[in-house]
């Protein structure tokens, strides 16, 4: 598994963009790897598995610095409060404030559009499931949690850079 | 509008993020979001979404729908027991928009086959057929004001199948006696209606009273329950 490192380093490298950011994630999936290692164990499997859990490492964090940063916070933030983020703080979750916002916005969307963001988000049905549930193919099933995570991206992430920027 | 350069849609990513793509495609992606500014922010933030959207969430409403002699019926539950029984008579819409302003920080999502759903459904078919005189469902009022939950209990465990209470008897019953108006309030806004049976409290001049279903749904239910002596003085 570790012979895989360098290219996983040079891949989180490029994601986060700096070199320090991308140390942090690659010692989270390293401890991921060994917690829970991957059940396949062909080098191919290996690899995609590394990269699945790299790049959502990576995002994770790029994710909480979005957060902070967007209407998702409330006021955007200058800087973290307690400096750099620690592993541990990377996933911290939203403010009432925060949460207060996202149930407004995902409360807005069309019947189907909310149900099935829910269902996906919330309750993590398969699509098959969901598609029984709203009485659709799998396909409408997917463009419904598609059309309903687009609309709530515009809303809660593009209202802010809007204000930055004007 | 974003222009979308690459070939991973916006979907793509959205898919990449919630693990719904084969291992191929998987690592495809994976490898693009080093490359690609545009669709790792975009991943980015549908992953912060995905983490609001479930970090935000209260436990899940179900509810069920289904034809009856009264019309369409709307059935809601929580893990601990039926949270609403209603007719909503302008349709699914309507009923999830009123659903989600009772519960503001609980999805709400229509889950037909939950037990407790499918349970009252049957319960419900058999007293509408005069065959059930009690209903055994887990009910929780817990979202109501502790008065309205007084008053409700008390008509849920001491009025029963074919017995009626006046407003002021039940005001008298949960040791208010000179709430008879907050009473009427309360029973009024009973959402979990026939199951916990509003319909049975009536006015002491014997009249019937009100009813939020409309009053021709209180006639039918006291009728059901071998009550028409009551309707002729209403």
């Amino acid at each position: 598994m570790e012979g895989f490192g360098p290219e996983l380093r040079a891949h989180v490298r490029r994601m986060m963009g700096s070199a320090d950011d991308a140390e942090d994630v690659l010692q989270r999936v390293w401890i991921t790897a060994h917690r829970r290692p991957p059940e396949a164990s062909e080098p191919g499997r290996v690899r995609s598995w590394l990269y699945r859990v790299a790049t959502n490492a990576a995002l994770d964090r790029l994710a909480a610095d979005r957060r902070r940063r967007t209407a998702l916070e409330g006021r955007p933030r200058a800087v973290a409060p307690d400096g750099p983020a620690a592993p541990d703080r990377i996933l911290e979750g939203l403010g009432p404030e925060g949460r207060r916002r996202v149930r407004e916005h995902v409360a807005r969307l069309p019947t189907k559009q909310r149900e099935a963001v829910w269902m996906r988000q919330v309750q993590e049905l398969p699509y098959d499931e969901i598609a029984g549930r709203l009485g659709c193919s799998e396909q409408s099933a997917r463009a419904n949690v598609y059309q309903g995570m687009k609309k709530l991206r515009a809303e809660l992430f593009d209202v802010w850079k809007q204000e930055v920027t004007s | 509008m974003t222009s979308q350069p690459c070939w991973v849609s916006e979907q793509g990513v959205l898919a990449f993020v919630e693990g719904d793509l084969e291992p191929e495609a998987e690592l495809a992606v994976a490898r693009h979001l080093g490359e690609c500014e545009e669709c790792r922010e975009q991943a980015a933030e549908f992953r912060a979404l995905e983490d609001a959207i479930a970090s935000g969430a209260g436990e899940t409403v179900r509810w069920h729908a289904f034809g009856t002699p009264f019309g369409r019926m709307y059935v809601a539950a929580g893990e601990a027991g039926l949270v609403r029984v209603s007719w909503a008579p302008s349709g699914d819409e309507e009923w999830t928009r009123q659903l989600g302003e009772r519960f503001p920080d609980r999805p709400v999502v229509h889950d037909p086959g939950n037990a407790v759903l499918v349970e009252a459904e049957s319960q419900l078919h058999e007293y509408f057929d005069g065959g059930r005189e009690e209903f055994d469902l887990p009910i929780d009022l817990d979202a109501l004001p502790a008065f309205s939950r007084r008053v409700l209990d008390a008509l849920l465990h001491d009025v029963g199948f074919g017995q009626v209470v006046a407003y002021s008897e039940l005001a008298r019953r949960i040791g208010r006696p000179r709430a008879a108006r907050a009473v009427g309030n309360a029973v009024g806004r009973n959402p979990v209606a026939i199951v916990v049976p509003c319909h049975r409290v009536v006015r002491s001049d014997g009249s019937l009273g009100g009813y939020g279903g409309g009053v021709e749904f209180k006639e039918r239910l006291l009728t059901i329950e071998g009550r028409e002596d009551l309707l002729r003085a209403g």
